[in-house]
């Protein structure tokens, strides 16, 4: 029996035999993350069909210079109601979503058949909130437009045709699977984060744990090396995190197989064999969290020191996803070798059932793989020091 | 055997560098009980953890059993069996769990670690708290725990540090048993200790130690001889030159 495996063994019953450990790793962290989703996802899809079917309430300034188009309105699912007294505080402090207002000369100029004016007023700097109620409205107005339009050149005798020179027609490319969402960019990060720090506690607990607890200097007086002792205590990790993650991914499949398709956005579905990708890409990161925790923890003198600035390292996996939604930018192949952007551009591939080479894998792999081991050795090196045993 | 030939440490601290270990030497023999002896802050802990290679002296040499520290620590540590000043134990497993941990990482085989953990409960009186977890043992437990992991392989060289600290009176007969046992064996035997009575009764060879310095080495009636005292704690007490951390 080699002396990782043996030490390997001894961290994983240890740390199985602690019952908040489990606890956290095995039931609240795969119960987290289908819920923040599926919750976020369910509550998102309500709201977007609350607000495309349900009755809107629209505040017109000066209904009575336009009946015509008002009356029109009411009739496409909206209600007018009265203005507030100042339309654009009532937007700005988010009272009214869209206020529309009738410019004082619309009755003349329409009588004229000029283009008369209506101005909508809305916030833009609330898209996700406010959106698509700016977006009904706007379509109603374009729509009243064209069949008035429509109108006017047909009493002229015309063709309506005359005034469409271009017909644009919209075909969406994407893939069911590929339709985007918000909470879709948040998987990769909350797996990449998973699968990075998820082993905190069983890293801390087998290094500055074992200092604080005494049980590093015996251990350190029997033959094996520094090497197979560092080397089980972070594949201890790394297999406990894998648990933790694999635990997750089910509870996330089986939460999305149980909830009622309408009330979720069914691109977050992800079959078996897209799992199992998933779980493939994440791999490396796993090794390299482990690796790091561990070697980080390892010269904490106790536990509470290694609490203390491990939780920076939870900024490392939210670089590259931050990066990736303020500037979305062209996957290229050197991103696959950034780790955490390689595995944020991979996950997001998988999840929109896109094709990943074999160019891709083997970069992706092996520049992360490569990292952890770069790490594994600095672990090892720095696991010789003496003052690592004799703290007292 | 084990043999200290001009060992040297010094720490590095914010008030400068202590010289903690400063040119001791000695031998502890097969088939005998070592006794190394001084106040507390005497060295005796870093002699200890660079006889067992996990501090490495400054200058000189440790030896055990011919194999040079220097060259073959893993070497060393296989004929050794250390219950260093750190003696934690893992809590969430059980004490028989604890020695089984080091028996395979001494590279025993299954079968040889039971039988040998078989024969140290017995010799330690371990039998019923053996398969119970370790978490809530008394000091005298966690000690019985140490000593039979750190014996699991079968040393020809046993080094205790403060093996008897805390322990009540029937542990500490238990313990003094175990270790005239392991003489009687024909291993070399040795400890430290700064309780005077402790080591005057088991030893039959005394290293005293102070500031570092060896200050005396001999057999109990040859300190007695050298200090022209009857009483070995006396003698003690001369030999070291004050009673600061004696009785601590």
């Amino acid at each position: 029996m080699s002396a990782w495996w043996i030490v390997f063994r001894k961290e994983l019953l240890d740390a199985m035999r602690d019952r908040r450990m489990l606890l956290m790793s095995f039931v609240i962290m795969p119960l987290a993350v289908p819920l923040i989703l599926g919750g976020m996802s369910a509550l998102g899809a309500r709201k977007q069909a609350e607000k495309l079917e349900s009755t809107l309430e629209l505040p017109v300034i000066g209904a009575g210079r336009a009946p015509n188009l008002v009356a029109w309105l009411g009739s496409h699912n909206l209600r007018i109601v009265a203005p507030p007294a100042d339309a654009e505080a009532a937007v700005r402090d988010q009272d009214r979503e869209v206020v529309l207002r009738i410019d004082e000369t619309f009755g003349e100029n329409w009588r004229a058949g000029q283009p008369a004016r209506v101005v909508l007023i809305f916030d833009s700097s609330r898209p996700i909130q406010s959106g698509a109620t700016i977006n009904r409205v706007r379509a109603l107005l374009d729509a009243y437009d064209r069949e008035v339009g429509t109108l006017r050149l047909v009493a002229r005798g015309i063709h309506p045709s005359v005034s469409n020179p271009l017909q644009v027609a919209s075909r969406d490319v994407a893939r069911v699977e590929s339709r985007f969402d918000f909470t879709q960019q948040m998987l990769p990060y909350l797996l990449l984060l998973l699968a990075f720090i998820g082993g905190m506690q069983l890293a801390i607990d087998s290094t500055a744990g074992e200092r604080e607890r005494h049980s590093l200097e015996p251990l350190l007086t029997t033959p094996v090396s520094r090497e197979a002792i560092i080397s089980g205590k972070i594949l201890a990790t790394a297999a406990f995190t894998l648990m933790s993650l694999l635990m997750t991914l089910l509870a996330y499949r089986i939460a999305f197989a149980a909830m009622p398709s309408d009330q979720i956005d069914l691109s977050l579905n992800v079959q078996l064999p897209a799992l199992a990708m998933l779980f493939v890409v994440i791999l490396p990161i796993v090794m390299l969290g482990a690796t790091l925790l561990t070697a980080l923890a390892a010269f904490a003198r106790s536990y509470r020191e290694a609490q203390s600035y491990l939780p920076l390292l939870i900024f490392l996996p939210m670089i590259p996803s931050l990066f990736l939604m303020v500037a979305p930018v062209r996957t290229q192949l050197w991103m696959l070798a950034v780790p955490f952007l390689s595995q944020n551009q991979l996950i997001l591939r998988i999840l929109r059932s896109e094709t990943i080479t074999a160019t891709d894998w083997a970069v992706s792999l092996g520049s992360s793989l490569l990292l952890a081991g770069v790490a594994w050795f600095v672990a090892a090196r720095l696991y010789h020091r003496e003052e690592l045993a004799a703290s007292s | 055997m084990i043999e200290a030939d001009g060992l040297r440490k010094a720490f590095r601290s914010r008030r400068g560098a202590i010289q903690a270990v400063d040119g001791v030497s000695f031998q502890a023999l097969d088939g005998q009980i070592t006794g190394l002896l001084g106040p507390n802050g005497a060295g005796k802990t870093t002699t200890l953890r660079m006889l067992y290679t996990l501090m490495r002296p400054d200058a000189g040499r440790v030896v055990v059993d011919g194999i040079d520290a220097a060259r073959d620590p893993a070497g060393v540590r296989v004929q050794l069996g250390v219950l260093p000043d750190a003696r934690g134990i893992y809590k969430r497993l059980t004490a028989r769990e604890n020695i089984e941990y080091f028996g395979r990482l001494q590279g025993l085989e299954p079968d040889l670690i039971a039988e040998r953990i078989e024969r140290l409960s017995l010799a330690l009186d371990m039998r019923d708290f053996l398969d119970r977890r370790a978490e809530g043992f008394s000091q005298g437990q966690r000690t019985k725990t140490a000593i039979a992991r750190a014996t699991v392989h079968d040393p020809r060289n046993v080094l205790f540090d403060e093996p008897a600290n805390g322990l009540d009176v029937m542990t500490t007969r238990a313990l003094r048993r175990h270790l005239l046992g392991l003489k009687e064996e024909g291993r070399c035997v040795l400890f430290s200790s700064h309780i005077m009575p402790e080591v005057a009764q088991l030893c039959d060879r005394i290293v005293v130690i102070a500031h570092g310095r060896v200050v005396a080495n001999g057999t109990p009636d040859e300190i007695r001889a050298l200090t022209g005292l009857a009483n070995l704690e006396d003698a003690f007490v001369k030999v070291i030159g004050s009673e600061e951390g004696l009785y601590s």
